[in-house]
């Protein structure tokens, strides 16, 4: 074959300029590290973020509006005052586009550690994600405050992984346990538990499958939905049937929507209807509106929690349009960024283990109120609320009780008449 | 003269082949940490393009199961990674994979072109679900972590993967079991008649370049820390490495090497530098190549070295 007689030749010569090629790639960055002292002018921030791929819709609802409006308001302000340095020094971020694969998200935080020597690290999206980046920041000594992502797997983790943070709460932080309080004590005697078959659904189906005996609620039907469900109306159907008091669907938007919709269309009105995350955001009540009345979902706030909270909520969502509003991660991570500030500032230099320190010892003023650290984890008794449910058109806090903005309303209400023809 | 010409190449081609090899190997003594993380990676790529070209290219058979097995490969490091020392799961990643080729290939190479490919493809969702089904339904977890390697260790088993498989890549090529192969693709019927146990010869080739993309796949996990069957069967996988050949070229083995390489490291540089940017620039980038060097680097190569020989004949 003609193909064959050059193979040889042409092989070893392509093979040869190929790897003299990589050899020369390889060494162009290496031959850049010439570390030079110059004056500390700015604190550089890197983050690894889903700016394309499915997790960029997350990522530019959730923790993006936060930190663009926080950076910008600490740099008008001046900056972050570092002793070290006896001055103000302004934030500027570095993000790169992880295209939402873990892979590519791995390489990069080593980037920014290894390469581009960033002073501080910031999360990337998803659960997944901020698992993958934990051992990593850990392994070099950076800290790493958690965003958008639960925390049930990592949790018995932390002991070993002392510079992780995480600041969003979750099923057993503290939100199922309130939720089965306040379901039980309304006299609640079943429910009917559909998850998504992915890490968050397993988490949250398997805290409520604890939870939820204790209060005496006993699940009557639990029913995984693969990921890319689209007809719900077989699991309404199944849930109906149970006739259980409280149906919850731990899932996303892309199914909470089409659940609340079936559920409407097929008759299906429990006495509870809890779903999350979905129900919590701006957008849900701006697709249902009027039929959003007495969903429950988690949350961590609303205007009625405190005046600072207030003030929050005005100061963030006066730009930003009804769909971009969430209710229960915004403030928790603006009160993270508020302690990694303090924590700075407080230990007067950009060394991460003096921060570090600080972070996981003191107790911090934020938006939140005091807020402190607990093995790792925002301290539940931070948390504003846990349990929220759309009364007359706000998102309230119905739990836990001591911190409700509204009294929690058992059975819901039915669902609003269709439009006349 | 000819005998010079040999002596000669004999001695440059092999020459440089051993110092870059040398270059290589000792990367991880001069070059930064990020410098041998990215060439893990680039290499990666490379592994898993040179794999898919050793089957794909010469039969014809368009395999979208690369993410498959390089996804079996993650999935046993994931699961094995703390019981048993890397070399082991590095091997028994290479060995699953392959024999889930042969299982596979025994029940679908007699599948011809459009319908094989489509197999492949559903192959990948296939494992995805179903090890979504059993980790939810048996071990009641979603997601695994993966115990942490040395960054350089890596870079030294992918080094390693990289070296057998370019070598058993150029063995098969100059055998007469590649011609067969080739054979099978210029026209199966014709290649069965002359003596050529095709089915037998597709499915074990389709297990070798598998074995490959699963031990890529089980060293590469270590570097993810963190894996879900989401993460490990990514289809998105098996795309890329058709690109990269299709960059690359398939007429020669270096096609494969030189596409992938380029390709992964002008991802890195496209993300980093204009992560705005990237997917555009990535697209126009595609665009060009399949309009104007439909048959990739090694085409532009031949076409050259073709133009140069035809100047020396006329000069003669």
């Amino acid at each position: 074959m003609g193909d064959k007689r050059i193979t040889r030749r042409d092989f070893i010569r392509g093979a040869a300029v190929t790897g003299a090629g990589l050899v020369a790639a390889s060494c162009a960055p290496a031959a850049e590290e010439t570390p030079t002292e110059v004056p500390k002018e700015k604190i550089v921030v890197g983050m690894s973020r889903p700016l394309s791929g499915p997790l960029q819709v997350i990522g530019d609802s959730a923790f993006g509006p936060i930190y663009n409006r926080w950076v910008q308001e600490v740099n008008d302000a001046g900056g972050i005052y570092v002793e070290e340095y006896g001055k103000s020094l302004p934030i500027e971020l570095k993000i790169y586009d992880d295209t939402s694969d873990v892979g590519t998200a791995v390489r990069l935080t080593e980037k920014l550690i290894l390469e581009d020597k960033v002073d501080f690290l910031w999360p990337a999206c998803g659960t997944a994600f901020i698992y993958a980046q934990a051992p990593i920041a850990n392994k070099y000594g950076y800290i790493l405050l958690t965003m958008e992502g639960g925390g049930t797997t990592i949790t018995p983790m932390l002991p070993s992984l002392p510079y992780i943070f995480l600041s969003l709460s979750f099923s057993d932080w503290y939100e199922l346990p309130v939720l089965a309080d306040l379901l039980g004590e309304k006299g609640a005697k079943t429910a009917y538990v559909s998850y998504i078959a992915d890490l968050h659904g397993i988490e949250y189906s398997a805290v409520a499958g604890i939870e939820f005996p204790k209060r005496g609620i006993e699940i009557v039907g639990l029913k995984s939905l693969p990921p890319d469900i689209k007809d719900l109306a077989p699991v309404i159907n199944l849930a109906k049937a149970s006739e259980a008091d409280v149906f919850c669907c731990f899932a996303y938007p892309d199914q909470i929507m089409p659940a609340v919709g079936t559920s409407m269309g097929l008759g299906y009105n429990p006495k509870a209807w809890v779903g999350g995350p979905g129900v919590n955001f701006g957008f849900f009540q701006a697709a249902f509106g009027p039929a959003a009345e007495g969903l429950i979902g988690f949350t961590t706030f609303a205007r009625g929690s405190s005046p600072e909270l207030a003030a929050f909520a005005d100061m963030l969502y006066a730009d930003l349009p009804l769909e971009a509003q969430d209710w229960w991660g915004h403030p928790l991570y603006w009160a993270a960024l508020e302690t990694w500030k303090a924590a700075i500032e407080k230990a007067g230099t950009l060394n991460q283990d003096a921060i570090r320190d600080v972070l996981a010892t003191e107790t911090f003023d934020t938006i939140l109120g005091p807020t402190w650290y607990e093995n790792g984890l925002l301290a539940k008794d931070a948390h504003p609320g846990e349990i929220g449910q759309w009364i007359n058109g706000v998102f309230e806090v119905v739990g836990p009780k001591d911190k409700a903005t509204a009294e929690f309303v058992y059975p819901k209400p039915e669902w609003p008449a269709p439009p006349e023809e | 003269m000819k005998i010079s010409d040999l002596d000669i190449r004999k001695l440059w081609v092999p020459g440089s082949l051993l110092v870059i090899l040398g270059l290589l190997s000792t990367l991880t003594l001069y070059a930064s940490t990020y410098t041998v993380i990215l060439t893990t990676s680039i290499f990666m790529y490379i592994n898993l393009t040179v794999s898919w070209v050793i089957f794909s290219a010469p039969t014809r058979y368009i395999s979208l199961a690369p993410a498959a097995f390089f996804g079996v490969g993650i999935y046993t490091s994931a699961t094995l990674g703390t019981e048993l020392p890397l070399v082991i799961v590095i091997l028994i990643g290479a060995l699953l994979s392959s024999f889930l080729a042969l299982l596979i290939g025994g029940l679908t190479l007699r599948l011809k072109g459009i319908y094989f490919t489509v197999f492949t493809f559903g192959l990948v969702e296939l494992i995805k679900h179903l090890l979504l089904w059993y980790e939810i339904k048996y071990t009641g977890t979603r997601g695994r972590f993966v115990i942490l390697v040395d960054n350089n260790t890596i870079y030294h088993i992918m080094l390693i993967i990289l070296i057998v498989l370019l070598i058993t890549a150029y063995l098969i090529r100059r055998s007469k079991y590649g011609l067969a192969l080739w054979s099978i693709g210029e026209f199966e019927d014709a290649a069965a008649h002359s003596g050529v146990n095709v089915n037998a010869l597709k499915t074990i080739t389709f297990a070798i370049s598998a074995s490959f993309m699963g031990a890529t796949g089980a060293i590469m996990a270590t570097r993810w820390t963190y894996v879900d069957p989401y993460i490990a069967f990514k289809t998105l996988y098996s795309f890329m490495v058709v690109l990269m050949a299709a960059f690359g070229g398939m007429g020669q083995l270096y096609g494969p090497v030189v596409g992938a390489a380029i390709f992964a490291y002008l991802e890195e540089v496209l993300i980093t530098k204009f992560p705005y940017y990237y997917m555009l620039a990535f697209g126009l980038i595609l665009l060009a190549v399949i309009l104007f060097i439909p048959d990739g680097l090694v085409g532009v190569i031949e076409d050259w070295q073709e133009k140069r020989k035809g100047k020396q004949h006329a000069n003669t």
